[in-house]
Protein backbone atom coordinates (compact mmCIF):
# COMPACT_ATOMS: atom_id res chain seq x y z
CA UNK A 1 0.00 0.00 0.00
CA UNK A 2 2.73 2.48 1.00
CA UNK A 3 6.28 2.23 -0.27
CA UNK A 4 9.02 4.78 0.30
CA UNK A 5 12.41 4.23 -1.30
CA UNK A 6 15.04 6.66 -0.12
CA UNK A 7 12.42 9.40 -0.21
CA UNK A 8 13.76 12.72 1.01
CA UNK A 9 12.47 16.26 1.14
CA UNK A 10 14.34 19.55 1.17
CA UNK A 11 12.93 22.98 1.99
CA UNK A 12 15.55 25.00 0.15
CA UNK A 13 18.78 24.45 2.06
CA UNK A 14 17.03 22.73 4.98
CA UNK A 15 16.68 18.97 4.90
CA UNK A 16 13.17 18.20 6.14
CA UNK A 17 13.45 14.45 5.72
CA UNK A 18 16.59 12.39 5.12
CA UNK A 19 16.40 9.53 2.63
CA UNK A 20 13.83 7.24 4.20
CA UNK A 21 12.67 3.79 3.17
CA UNK A 22 9.85 1.71 4.55
CA UNK A 23 6.92 -0.29 3.35
CA UNK A 24 3.44 -0.79 4.77
CA UNK A 25 1.36 -3.64 3.39
CA UNK A 26 -2.25 -3.55 2.23
CA UNK A 27 -5.04 -3.91 4.74
CA UNK A 28 -6.23 -2.13 7.85
CA UNK A 29 -4.37 -1.35 11.02
CA UNK A 30 -2.87 1.60 12.81
CA UNK A 31 0.70 2.81 12.41
CA UNK A 32 2.07 5.38 14.84
CA UNK A 33 4.49 7.97 13.54
CA UNK A 34 6.46 8.98 16.58
CA UNK A 35 8.99 11.73 17.05
CA UNK A 36 9.62 14.95 18.96
CA UNK A 37 8.63 18.31 17.50
CA UNK A 38 10.67 19.03 14.39
CA UNK A 39 11.46 15.35 13.78
CA UNK A 40 10.01 15.40 10.27
CA UNK A 41 6.64 13.79 10.97
CA UNK A 42 4.60 16.46 9.20
CA UNK A 43 7.07 16.42 6.31
CA UNK A 44 6.63 12.69 5.91
CA UNK A 45 2.85 13.09 6.07
CA UNK A 46 3.02 15.81 3.40
CA UNK A 47 4.78 13.35 1.13
CA UNK A 48 2.27 10.60 1.89
CA UNK A 49 -0.75 12.84 1.37
CA UNK A 50 0.53 14.08 -1.97
CA UNK A 51 0.96 17.71 -0.94
CA UNK A 52 4.61 17.70 -1.93
CA UNK A 53 6.77 15.66 -4.28
CA UNK A 54 9.90 14.08 -2.79
CA UNK A 55 13.17 15.94 -3.49
CA UNK A 56 14.82 12.55 -3.99
CA UNK A 57 13.82 8.91 -4.05
CA UNK A 58 10.24 7.80 -4.56
CA UNK A 59 6.92 7.62 -2.76
CA UNK A 60 4.30 5.17 -3.91
CA UNK A 61 0.83 4.74 -2.51
CA UNK A 62 -1.47 2.13 -4.01
CA UNK A 63 1.31 1.60 -6.55
CA UNK A 64 1.26 5.21 -7.79
CA UNK A 65 2.89 8.53 -6.98
CA UNK A 66 0.49 10.51 -4.78
CA UNK A 67 1.66 14.03 -5.75
CA UNK A 68 -1.13 15.72 -7.76
CA UNK A 69 -2.57 12.32 -8.58
CA UNK A 70 -6.38 12.45 -8.28
CA UNK A 71 -6.64 8.66 -8.42
CA UNK A 72 -4.53 8.28 -5.30
CA UNK A 73 -5.88 11.37 -3.51
CA UNK A 74 -9.43 10.07 -3.90
CA UNK A 75 -8.40 7.08 -1.77
CA UNK A 76 -6.67 9.12 0.98
CA UNK A 77 -8.21 11.03 3.87
CA UNK A 78 -6.11 13.69 5.62
CA UNK A 79 -6.65 15.35 8.99
CA UNK A 80 -3.95 18.03 9.27
CA UNK A 81 -2.60 19.32 12.56
CA UNK A 82 -4.46 22.05 14.45
CA UNK A 83 -8.09 22.77 15.06
CA UNK A 84 -8.57 25.92 13.02
CA UNK A 85 -11.75 25.94 11.02
CA UNK A 86 -13.29 28.95 9.29
CA UNK A 87 -15.37 30.95 11.79
CA UNK A 88 -18.87 31.88 10.74
CA UNK A 89 -19.38 28.59 8.93
CA UNK A 90 -21.59 25.76 10.01
CA UNK A 91 -20.15 22.29 10.17
CA UNK A 92 -22.59 20.70 7.75
CA UNK A 93 -22.08 23.30 5.00
CA UNK A 94 -18.32 23.00 5.22
CA UNK A 95 -18.54 19.23 5.21
CA UNK A 96 -20.75 19.34 2.11
CA UNK A 97 -18.14 21.41 0.27
CA UNK A 98 -15.38 18.99 1.24
CA UNK A 99 -17.50 16.08 0.03
CA UNK A 100 -18.02 17.81 -3.31
CA UNK A 101 -14.28 18.28 -3.63
CA UNK A 102 -13.97 14.50 -3.31
CA UNK A 103 -16.33 14.04 -6.23
CA UNK A 104 -19.54 13.38 -4.32
CA UNK A 105 -22.84 15.10 -5.00
CA UNK A 106 -26.57 14.70 -4.59
CA UNK A 107 -27.89 11.66 -2.75
CA UNK A 108 -24.50 9.87 -2.46
CA UNK A 109 -23.08 13.00 -0.80
CA UNK A 110 -25.94 13.25 1.69
CA UNK A 111 -25.60 9.54 2.51
CA UNK A 112 -21.82 9.84 2.94
CA UNK A 113 -22.27 12.89 5.18
CA UNK A 114 -24.81 11.13 7.35
CA UNK A 115 -22.50 8.11 7.68
CA UNK A 116 -19.40 10.17 8.46
CA UNK A 117 -21.22 12.31 11.02
CA UNK A 118 -22.67 9.18 12.60
CA UNK A 119 -19.21 7.59 12.74
CA UNK A 120 -17.68 10.57 14.54
CA UNK A 121 -20.74 11.10 16.73
CA UNK A 122 -21.60 14.56 15.39
CA UNK A 123 -24.96 13.94 13.72
CA UNK A 124 -26.84 16.10 16.21
CA UNK A 125 -24.32 18.93 16.37
CA UNK A 126 -23.18 19.34 12.77
CA UNK A 127 -25.34 22.44 12.30
CA UNK A 128 -23.48 24.40 14.96
CA UNK A 129 -21.11 27.11 13.74
CA UNK A 130 -17.47 26.16 14.21
CA UNK A 131 -16.84 28.89 16.78
CA UNK A 132 -19.46 27.29 19.05
CA UNK A 133 -17.89 23.84 18.84
CA UNK A 134 -15.42 22.52 21.42
CA UNK A 135 -11.94 21.46 20.36
CA UNK A 136 -12.99 17.83 20.45
CA UNK A 137 -16.03 18.53 18.28
CA UNK A 138 -13.95 20.44 15.75
CA UNK A 139 -11.44 17.60 15.63
CA UNK A 140 -14.26 15.16 14.98
CA UNK A 141 -15.58 17.38 12.17
CA UNK A 142 -12.11 17.40 10.62
CA UNK A 143 -12.09 13.64 10.87
CA UNK A 144 -15.57 13.48 9.32
CA UNK A 145 -14.39 15.40 6.24
CA UNK A 146 -11.57 12.89 5.81
CA UNK A 147 -14.00 9.97 6.07
CA UNK A 148 -16.62 11.24 3.61
CA UNK A 149 -15.19 9.45 0.60
CA UNK A 150 -14.47 6.23 2.57
CA UNK A 151 -10.66 6.45 2.20
CA UNK A 152 -8.51 3.34 2.33
CA UNK A 153 -5.68 5.34 3.90
CA UNK A 154 -6.39 7.82 6.70
CA UNK A 155 -3.59 10.18 7.75
CA UNK A 156 -3.86 12.14 10.99
CA UNK A 157 -1.26 14.68 12.08
CA UNK A 158 -1.12 15.11 15.87
CA UNK A 159 -4.86 14.46 16.25
CA UNK A 160 -4.78 14.32 20.06
CA UNK A 161 -3.26 17.77 20.62
CA UNK A 162 -5.43 19.88 22.86
CA UNK A 163 -8.06 17.20 23.43
CA UNK A 164 -9.30 16.43 26.93
CA UNK A 165 -8.88 12.83 28.19
CA UNK A 166 -12.45 11.86 27.34
CA UNK A 167 -12.21 13.21 23.80
CA UNK A 168 -8.87 11.41 23.43
CA UNK A 169 -10.39 8.08 24.40
CA UNK A 170 -13.36 8.65 22.09
CA UNK A 171 -11.05 9.44 19.18
CA UNK A 172 -8.84 6.44 19.91
CA UNK A 173 -11.87 4.16 19.94
CA UNK A 174 -13.01 5.66 16.67
CA UNK A 175 -9.64 5.11 15.01
CA UNK A 176 -9.53 1.52 16.23
CA UNK A 177 -12.99 0.88 14.76
CA UNK A 178 -11.92 2.35 11.43
CA UNK A 179 -8.76 0.25 11.42
CA UNK A 180 -10.78 -2.87 12.24
CA UNK A 181 -13.05 -2.02 9.30
CA UNK A 182 -10.17 -2.22 6.85
CA UNK A 183 -8.83 1.34 6.83
CA UNK A 184 -5.08 1.83 7.14
CA UNK A 185 -4.60 4.62 9.72
CA UNK A 186 -1.38 6.59 10.17
CA UNK A 187 -1.27 8.72 13.31
CA UNK A 188 1.57 11.06 14.14
CA UNK A 189 2.35 12.06 17.70
CA UNK A 190 5.23 13.18 19.87
CA UNK A 191 3.91 11.33 22.91
CA UNK A 192 5.04 7.71 23.21
CA UNK A 193 2.30 6.65 25.63
CA UNK A 194 -0.36 8.07 23.33
CA UNK A 195 0.82 6.00 20.39
CA UNK A 196 1.43 2.95 22.57
CA UNK A 197 -2.24 3.04 23.62
CA UNK A 198 -3.32 3.04 20.02
CA UNK A 199 -1.05 0.69 18.16
CA UNK A 200 1.86 -1.66 18.48
CA UNK A 201 3.42 -0.69 15.19
CA UNK A 202 5.44 2.49 15.12
CA UNK A 203 7.87 4.45 12.99
CA UNK A 204 10.36 6.48 15.02
CA UNK A 205 11.57 9.73 13.48
CA UNK A 206 14.20 12.07 14.82
CA UNK A 207 15.74 15.12 13.17
CA UNK A 208 14.43 14.14 9.78
CA UNK A 209 15.64 10.54 10.00
CA UNK A 210 13.75 7.30 10.41
CA UNK A 211 15.49 5.75 13.41
CA UNK A 212 13.48 2.64 14.00
CA UNK A 213 10.51 0.76 12.70
CA UNK A 214 8.69 -2.03 14.45
CA UNK A 215 6.46 -2.99 17.36
CA UNK A 216 6.37 -1.08 20.61
CA UNK A 217 8.02 -4.02 22.43
CA UNK A 218 10.91 -4.09 19.93
CA UNK A 219 11.42 -0.34 20.32
CA UNK A 220 11.25 -0.70 24.10
CA UNK A 221 13.89 -3.42 24.02
CA UNK A 222 16.03 -1.08 22.00
CA UNK A 223 15.50 1.62 24.60
CA UNK A 224 16.28 -0.77 27.47
CA UNK A 225 19.86 -1.00 26.28
CA UNK A 226 20.35 2.64 27.19
CA UNK A 227 20.77 3.95 30.74
CA UNK A 228 18.02 6.07 32.26
CA UNK A 229 18.66 8.64 35.00
CA UNK A 230 16.60 8.58 38.20
CA UNK A 231 16.87 10.82 41.26
CA UNK A 232 15.98 9.05 44.49
CA UNK A 233 15.31 11.55 47.28
CA UNK A 234 15.81 10.53 50.92
CA UNK A 235 18.84 9.36 52.87
CA UNK A 236 21.41 9.51 50.12
CA UNK A 237 24.01 7.16 51.60
CA UNK A 238 21.51 4.41 52.49
CA UNK A 239 19.96 4.65 49.03
CA UNK A 240 23.40 4.46 47.42
CA UNK A 241 24.28 1.37 49.49
CA UNK A 242 21.18 -0.42 48.17
CA UNK A 243 21.70 0.80 44.61
CA UNK A 244 25.26 -0.49 44.23
CA UNK A 245 23.98 -4.03 44.78
CA UNK A 246 21.59 -3.79 41.82
CA UNK A 247 22.80 -5.33 38.53
CA UNK A 248 21.18 -2.55 36.39
CA UNK A 249 23.26 0.25 37.96
CA UNK A 250 25.60 1.95 35.51
CA UNK A 251 26.58 5.11 37.40
CA UNK A 252 25.90 6.72 40.76
CA UNK A 253 26.13 10.32 41.93
CA UNK A 254 25.47 11.49 45.46
CA UNK A 255 23.76 14.77 46.23
CA UNK A 256 23.00 16.29 49.64
CA UNK A 257 19.70 14.48 50.14
CA UNK A 258 19.41 12.40 47.00
CA UNK A 259 21.14 9.76 44.94
CA UNK A 260 21.17 10.11 41.16
CA UNK A 261 21.28 6.68 39.55
CA UNK A 262 21.97 5.80 35.98
CA UNK A 263 20.34 2.44 35.28
CA UNK A 264 19.61 0.04 32.44
CA UNK A 265 16.39 -1.95 32.02
CA UNK A 266 14.17 0.34 34.11
CA UNK A 267 11.31 -2.09 33.62
CA UNK A 268 13.17 -4.65 35.78
CA UNK A 269 14.65 -2.14 38.17
CA UNK A 270 11.60 -0.02 39.00
CA UNK A 271 9.29 -2.83 40.31
CA UNK A 272 12.13 -4.03 42.57
CA UNK A 273 12.66 -0.50 43.88
CA UNK A 274 8.93 -0.12 44.45
CA UNK A 275 8.60 -3.37 46.43
CA UNK A 276 11.72 -2.59 48.48
CA UNK A 277 10.33 0.84 49.37
CA UNK A 278 6.93 -0.67 50.21
CA UNK A 279 8.63 -3.18 52.50
CA UNK A 280 10.21 -0.26 54.37
CA UNK A 281 13.71 -1.33 53.47
CA UNK A 282 14.56 1.96 51.72
CA UNK A 283 14.60 5.47 53.25
CA UNK A 284 13.12 7.01 50.11
CA UNK A 285 10.89 10.11 49.99
CA UNK A 286 10.71 10.76 46.24
CA UNK A 287 11.50 9.38 42.81
CA UNK A 288 12.06 11.62 39.79
CA UNK A 289 12.90 10.26 36.36
CA UNK A 290 15.31 12.80 34.93
CA UNK A 291 15.40 11.79 31.31
CA UNK A 292 12.52 9.49 30.58
CA UNK A 293 11.01 12.04 28.22
CA UNK A 294 10.85 11.25 24.55
CA UNK A 295 13.52 13.77 23.62
CA UNK A 296 16.04 11.90 25.79
CA UNK A 297 14.99 8.57 24.34
CA UNK A 298 15.54 9.88 20.84
CA UNK A 299 18.91 11.25 21.80
CA UNK A 300 19.95 7.80 23.00
CA UNK A 301 18.78 6.28 19.78
CA UNK A 302 20.57 8.92 17.76
CA UNK A 303 23.83 8.12 19.53
CA UNK A 304 23.16 4.45 18.95
CA UNK A 305 22.74 5.01 15.25
CA UNK A 306 25.64 7.43 14.92
CA UNK B 1 -28.28 -5.85 -5.26
CA UNK B 2 -24.57 -6.18 -4.55
CA UNK B 3 -23.48 -7.99 -1.42
CA UNK B 4 -20.82 -6.38 0.77
CA UNK B 5 -18.83 -7.77 3.66
CA UNK B 6 -20.40 -6.61 6.93
CA UNK B 7 -17.37 -4.53 7.94
CA UNK B 8 -16.97 -2.81 4.60
CA UNK B 9 -19.71 -0.35 3.66
CA UNK B 10 -20.27 0.27 -0.05
CA UNK B 11 -17.81 2.74 -1.58
CA UNK B 12 -19.51 6.05 -2.32
CA UNK B 13 -19.88 7.09 -5.92
CA UNK B 14 -17.10 9.61 -6.47
CA UNK B 15 -17.94 10.27 -10.10
CA UNK B 16 -21.08 12.35 -9.58
CA UNK B 17 -19.32 15.53 -8.48
CA UNK B 18 -18.82 18.83 -10.27
CA UNK B 19 -15.47 20.34 -11.28
CA UNK B 20 -13.45 21.29 -8.19
CA UNK B 21 -13.07 24.93 -9.31
CA UNK B 22 -16.84 25.27 -9.51
CA UNK B 23 -17.29 23.72 -6.06
CA UNK B 24 -14.81 26.15 -4.48
CA UNK B 25 -16.24 29.19 -6.30
CA UNK B 26 -19.78 28.24 -5.35
CA UNK B 27 -18.84 27.77 -1.71
CA UNK B 28 -17.12 31.17 -1.62
CA UNK B 29 -20.04 32.82 -3.40
CA UNK B 30 -22.42 31.51 -0.76
CA UNK B 31 -20.13 32.91 1.89
CA UNK B 32 -20.01 36.29 0.13
CA UNK B 33 -23.80 36.40 -0.20
CA UNK B 34 -24.14 35.81 3.53
CA UNK B 35 -22.03 38.85 4.34
CA UNK B 36 -24.04 41.79 5.66
CA UNK B 37 -22.30 44.44 3.57
CA UNK B 38 -24.43 43.28 0.60
CA UNK B 39 -27.38 45.44 1.71
CA UNK B 40 -25.31 48.61 1.94
CA UNK B 41 -23.62 48.17 -1.41
CA UNK B 42 -26.81 46.81 -2.95
CA UNK B 43 -28.60 50.03 -2.02
CA UNK B 44 -25.82 52.23 -3.43
CA UNK B 45 -25.54 50.35 -6.71
CA UNK B 46 -29.32 50.23 -7.12
CA UNK B 47 -29.52 54.00 -6.66
CA UNK B 48 -26.76 54.49 -9.23
CA UNK B 49 -28.54 52.23 -11.68
CA UNK B 50 -31.85 54.02 -11.15
CA UNK B 51 -30.09 57.33 -11.73
CA UNK B 52 -28.78 56.11 -15.08
CA UNK B 53 -32.16 54.66 -16.06
CA UNK B 54 -33.73 57.98 -15.13
CA UNK B 55 -31.31 59.67 -17.50
CA UNK B 56 -32.47 57.50 -20.38
CA UNK B 57 -36.12 58.11 -19.52
CA UNK B 58 -35.63 61.87 -19.36
CA UNK B 59 -34.13 61.84 -22.86
CA UNK B 60 -37.11 59.85 -24.02
CA UNK B 61 -39.48 62.42 -22.49
CA UNK B 62 -37.56 65.17 -24.22
CA UNK B 63 -38.70 63.82 -27.57
CA UNK B 64 -42.25 63.31 -26.40
CA UNK B 65 -42.90 66.51 -24.48
CA UNK B 66 -42.23 69.96 -25.91
CA UNK B 67 -41.81 71.66 -22.53
CA UNK B 68 -39.31 69.10 -21.31
CA UNK B 69 -37.64 69.23 -24.73
CA UNK B 70 -37.01 72.96 -24.34
CA UNK B 71 -35.65 72.44 -20.84
CA UNK B 72 -33.33 69.73 -22.17
CA UNK B 73 -32.16 71.96 -24.99
CA UNK B 74 -31.12 74.51 -22.40
CA UNK B 75 -29.34 71.87 -20.36
CA UNK B 76 -27.80 70.08 -23.33
CA UNK B 77 -24.20 71.20 -22.64
CA UNK B 78 -24.49 69.43 -19.29
CA UNK B 79 -26.48 66.43 -20.48
CA UNK B 80 -24.66 65.60 -23.69
CA UNK B 81 -25.39 62.09 -24.96
CA UNK B 82 -22.28 61.33 -26.92
CA UNK B 83 -19.47 58.81 -26.47
CA UNK B 84 -18.56 60.21 -23.04
CA UNK B 85 -22.16 59.87 -21.88
CA UNK B 86 -22.23 56.24 -22.96
CA UNK B 87 -18.84 55.55 -21.38
CA UNK B 88 -20.04 57.08 -18.15
CA UNK B 89 -22.56 54.25 -17.80
CA UNK B 90 -19.64 52.18 -16.46
CA UNK B 91 -17.50 55.00 -15.18
CA UNK B 92 -17.28 57.61 -12.46
CA UNK B 93 -18.20 56.71 -8.91
CA UNK B 94 -19.46 53.32 -9.96
CA UNK B 95 -15.97 51.87 -10.52
CA UNK B 96 -14.48 53.58 -7.45
CA UNK B 97 -17.22 52.09 -5.28
CA UNK B 98 -16.78 48.77 -7.00
CA UNK B 99 -13.05 48.72 -6.23
CA UNK B 100 -13.92 49.24 -2.58
CA UNK B 101 -16.44 46.39 -2.65
CA UNK B 102 -14.01 44.08 -4.46
CA UNK B 103 -11.33 44.89 -1.87
CA UNK B 104 -13.72 43.99 0.96
CA UNK B 105 -14.83 40.75 -0.68
CA UNK B 106 -11.72 39.71 -2.57
CA UNK B 107 -9.28 40.69 0.15
CA UNK B 108 -10.39 37.77 2.27
CA UNK B 109 -10.89 35.21 -0.48
CA UNK B 110 -7.43 33.64 -0.31
CA UNK B 111 -6.25 35.12 3.00
CA UNK B 112 -9.08 33.43 4.89
CA UNK B 113 -8.00 30.04 3.58
CA UNK B 114 -4.43 30.84 4.61
CA UNK B 115 -5.52 31.83 8.12
CA UNK B 116 -7.64 28.72 8.65
CA UNK B 117 -5.26 26.43 6.77
CA UNK B 118 -7.94 25.24 4.41
CA UNK B 119 -5.65 24.69 1.44
CA UNK B 120 -3.85 21.59 2.79
CA UNK B 121 -7.27 20.02 3.24
CA UNK B 122 -8.34 20.98 -0.25
CA UNK B 123 -5.14 19.77 -1.89
CA UNK B 124 -5.44 16.47 -0.04
CA UNK B 125 -8.59 16.00 -2.12
CA UNK B 126 -8.48 15.60 -5.90
CA UNK B 127 -8.07 19.38 -6.27
CA UNK B 128 -5.37 20.84 -8.49
CA UNK B 129 -3.78 24.20 -7.63
CA UNK B 130 -5.15 25.53 -10.93
CA UNK B 131 -8.67 24.61 -9.76
CA UNK B 132 -8.08 26.66 -6.65
CA UNK B 133 -6.75 29.83 -8.22
CA UNK B 134 -9.18 29.68 -11.14
CA UNK B 135 -12.04 29.53 -8.66
CA UNK B 136 -10.73 32.48 -6.69
CA UNK B 137 -10.14 34.73 -9.72
CA UNK B 138 -13.46 33.77 -11.29
CA UNK B 139 -15.39 34.53 -8.14
CA UNK B 140 -13.56 37.80 -7.52
CA UNK B 141 -14.39 38.75 -11.14
CA UNK B 142 -17.94 37.44 -11.05
CA UNK B 143 -19.06 39.87 -8.36
CA UNK B 144 -18.04 43.06 -10.22
CA UNK B 145 -19.30 41.64 -13.52
CA UNK B 146 -22.68 40.84 -11.98
CA UNK B 147 -22.89 44.44 -10.79
CA UNK B 148 -21.59 46.03 -14.01
CA UNK B 149 -23.67 43.96 -16.41
CA UNK B 150 -27.02 45.59 -15.46
CA UNK B 151 -25.39 49.01 -15.92
CA UNK B 152 -24.31 47.94 -19.40
CA UNK B 153 -27.62 46.37 -20.38
CA UNK B 154 -30.61 47.84 -18.54
CA UNK B 155 -30.31 51.47 -19.73
CA UNK B 156 -29.91 50.18 -23.28
CA UNK B 157 -32.91 47.85 -22.92
CA UNK B 158 -35.00 50.72 -21.56
CA UNK B 159 -33.87 52.90 -24.44
CA UNK B 160 -34.72 50.20 -27.00
CA UNK B 161 -38.07 49.62 -25.31
CA UNK B 162 -38.99 53.29 -25.34
CA UNK B 163 -37.56 54.52 -28.62
CA UNK B 164 -36.31 51.55 -30.63
CA UNK B 165 -32.77 50.89 -31.85
CA UNK B 166 -32.27 54.48 -33.03
CA UNK B 167 -33.23 56.11 -29.77
CA UNK B 168 -31.42 57.61 -26.83
CA UNK B 169 -28.64 55.01 -26.71
CA UNK B 170 -26.57 53.60 -29.53
CA UNK B 171 -27.66 50.28 -30.92
CA UNK B 172 -24.13 48.98 -30.37
CA UNK B 173 -23.99 49.92 -26.68
CA UNK B 174 -24.01 46.35 -25.28
CA UNK B 175 -21.30 45.32 -27.75
CA UNK B 176 -19.14 48.06 -26.32
CA UNK B 177 -20.07 48.01 -22.64
CA UNK B 178 -20.28 44.26 -22.00
CA UNK B 179 -16.65 43.64 -23.05
CA UNK B 180 -15.69 46.63 -20.90
CA UNK B 181 -17.52 45.12 -17.95
CA UNK B 182 -15.72 41.83 -18.53
CA UNK B 183 -12.28 43.46 -18.76
CA UNK B 184 -12.86 45.55 -15.62
CA UNK B 185 -14.21 42.52 -13.75
CA UNK B 186 -11.24 40.34 -14.70
CA UNK B 187 -8.83 43.10 -13.76
CA UNK B 188 -10.50 43.56 -10.40
CA UNK B 189 -10.67 39.80 -9.81
CA UNK B 190 -7.00 39.21 -10.61
CA UNK B 191 -5.74 42.15 -8.54
CA UNK B 192 -7.98 41.35 -5.56
CA UNK B 193 -7.24 37.62 -5.40
CA UNK B 194 -3.53 38.11 -6.11
CA UNK B 195 -3.16 40.75 -3.41
CA UNK B 196 -5.22 38.63 -1.02
CA UNK B 197 -2.76 35.77 -1.45
CA UNK B 198 -0.02 38.01 -0.04
CA UNK B 199 -1.90 38.39 3.25
CA UNK B 200 -2.34 35.96 6.10
CA UNK B 201 -5.62 37.33 7.47
CA UNK B 202 -8.74 38.62 5.70
CA UNK B 203 -8.28 42.11 7.16
CA UNK B 204 -4.71 42.23 5.97
CA UNK B 205 -6.02 41.05 2.59
CA UNK B 206 -8.38 44.02 2.36
CA UNK B 207 -5.46 46.25 3.28
CA UNK B 208 -3.30 44.67 0.60
CA UNK B 209 -5.92 45.15 -2.12
CA UNK B 210 -6.61 48.76 -1.18
CA UNK B 211 -2.89 49.40 -0.76
CA UNK B 212 -2.07 47.99 -4.19
CA UNK B 213 -4.91 49.83 -5.94
CA UNK B 214 -4.44 53.19 -4.23
CA UNK B 215 -0.65 52.90 -4.16
CA UNK B 216 -0.42 52.27 -7.90
CA UNK B 217 -2.92 55.08 -8.55
CA UNK B 218 -0.73 57.46 -6.56
CA UNK B 219 2.43 56.19 -8.26
CA UNK B 220 0.86 56.52 -11.71
CA UNK B 221 -0.29 60.05 -10.88
CA UNK B 222 3.19 61.03 -9.71
CA UNK B 223 4.89 59.60 -12.79
CA UNK B 224 2.30 61.32 -15.02
CA UNK B 225 2.93 64.59 -13.22
CA UNK B 226 6.71 64.25 -13.32
CA UNK B 227 7.14 62.94 -16.85
CA UNK B 228 4.11 64.56 -18.43
CA UNK B 229 3.10 61.35 -20.19
CA UNK B 230 -0.41 60.06 -19.52
CA UNK B 231 0.60 56.52 -20.43
CA UNK B 232 2.20 56.14 -17.00
CA UNK B 233 -1.27 56.26 -15.48
CA UNK B 234 -1.85 52.86 -17.07
CA UNK B 235 0.12 51.21 -14.25
CA UNK B 236 -2.86 51.96 -12.03
CA UNK B 237 -5.63 49.33 -12.15
CA UNK B 238 -8.04 52.04 -11.05
CA UNK B 239 -7.08 54.25 -13.98
CA UNK B 240 -7.36 51.28 -16.34
CA UNK B 241 -10.88 50.50 -15.11
CA UNK B 242 -11.82 54.14 -15.66
CA UNK B 243 -10.20 54.27 -19.11
CA UNK B 244 -11.60 51.12 -20.75
CA UNK B 245 -15.20 52.43 -21.11
CA UNK B 246 -13.82 55.55 -22.78
CA UNK B 247 -11.67 53.55 -25.18
CA UNK B 248 -14.43 51.20 -26.27
CA UNK B 249 -17.02 53.96 -26.54
CA UNK B 250 -14.66 56.08 -28.66
CA UNK B 251 -14.04 58.98 -26.28
CA UNK B 252 -11.18 60.91 -27.77
CA UNK B 253 -9.87 62.83 -24.77
CA UNK B 254 -8.81 59.86 -22.62
CA UNK B 255 -5.71 59.96 -20.42
CA UNK B 256 -3.96 57.20 -22.40
CA UNK B 257 -4.55 55.22 -25.55
CA UNK B 258 -5.18 51.66 -26.63
CA UNK B 259 -1.59 50.40 -26.53
CA UNK B 260 -0.81 51.37 -22.89
CA UNK B 261 -4.26 50.11 -21.84
CA UNK B 262 -3.80 46.73 -23.53
CA UNK B 263 -0.23 46.22 -22.34
CA UNK B 264 -0.93 47.32 -18.77
CA UNK B 265 -4.14 45.29 -18.47
CA UNK B 266 -2.46 42.15 -19.80
CA UNK B 267 0.51 42.76 -17.48
CA UNK B 268 -1.74 43.12 -14.44
CA UNK B 269 -3.69 39.99 -15.32
CA UNK B 270 -0.52 37.93 -15.79
CA UNK B 271 1.36 39.38 -12.80
CA UNK B 272 -1.42 38.93 -10.23
CA UNK B 273 -2.32 35.50 -11.55
CA UNK B 274 1.32 34.44 -11.24
CA UNK B 275 1.50 35.82 -7.70
CA UNK B 276 -1.69 33.99 -6.78
CA UNK B 277 -0.42 30.82 -8.39
CA UNK B 278 2.93 31.02 -6.59
CA UNK B 279 1.38 31.78 -3.21
CA UNK B 280 -1.15 28.96 -3.35
CA UNK B 281 1.09 26.09 -4.43
CA UNK B 282 0.77 22.91 -2.37
CA UNK B 283 4.25 23.59 -0.95
CA UNK B 284 2.87 26.83 0.49
CA UNK B 285 0.05 24.90 2.11
CA UNK B 286 2.20 23.48 4.89
CA UNK B 287 0.56 21.13 7.34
Amino acid sequence: MIKLERASLRYGAVLGLSPTSFELPDGGGIVGLLGPNGAGKSTLLQLLSGLLPPSGGSVEIFGQTPFRNPEVLARIGLVPEGDRLPVGLKGRGWLRMMGRLSGLDGAPLETAMAQALETVGMSERADLPFQRMSKGMRQRMRLAQALLHAPELLILDEPFNGLDPEARLTLMGLLRRLADGGTRVIVSSHILSEVAQLTDRILLLFRGRLLAEGGISEIRQLLDRHPVELRLSGEARALARWAVEQPELVALELEESAAVLSIRNPRDFLPRLQSEAARGGLPITGLDPLDLNLEAVFQYLTKDHA
Amino acid sequence: MPIFAPSLPPKPDLSSGRPAAMVIARFDLQRVLRQKMGRFFGFLFTMMLLWRLGYVYIYYLKDQNAVIGKMMEAASPVLAQGAAWHADMLGGWLTYLLWFLVALIGGGLVARDTLYRVRPLMYAHPVKPSDYWTAKICLAALVPFAILAPFALLPWLLSVGLTGLHGVMWASTPLRLLPVALIIALLMGAVASGASSLASTPRAGVGWVLGVVLGLEAMGGMLYGLLGNGSWMAISPMALAAEWPKLLCGVTDGVFGWAPALIATASHLVLWTLILKARTRPSEAVL
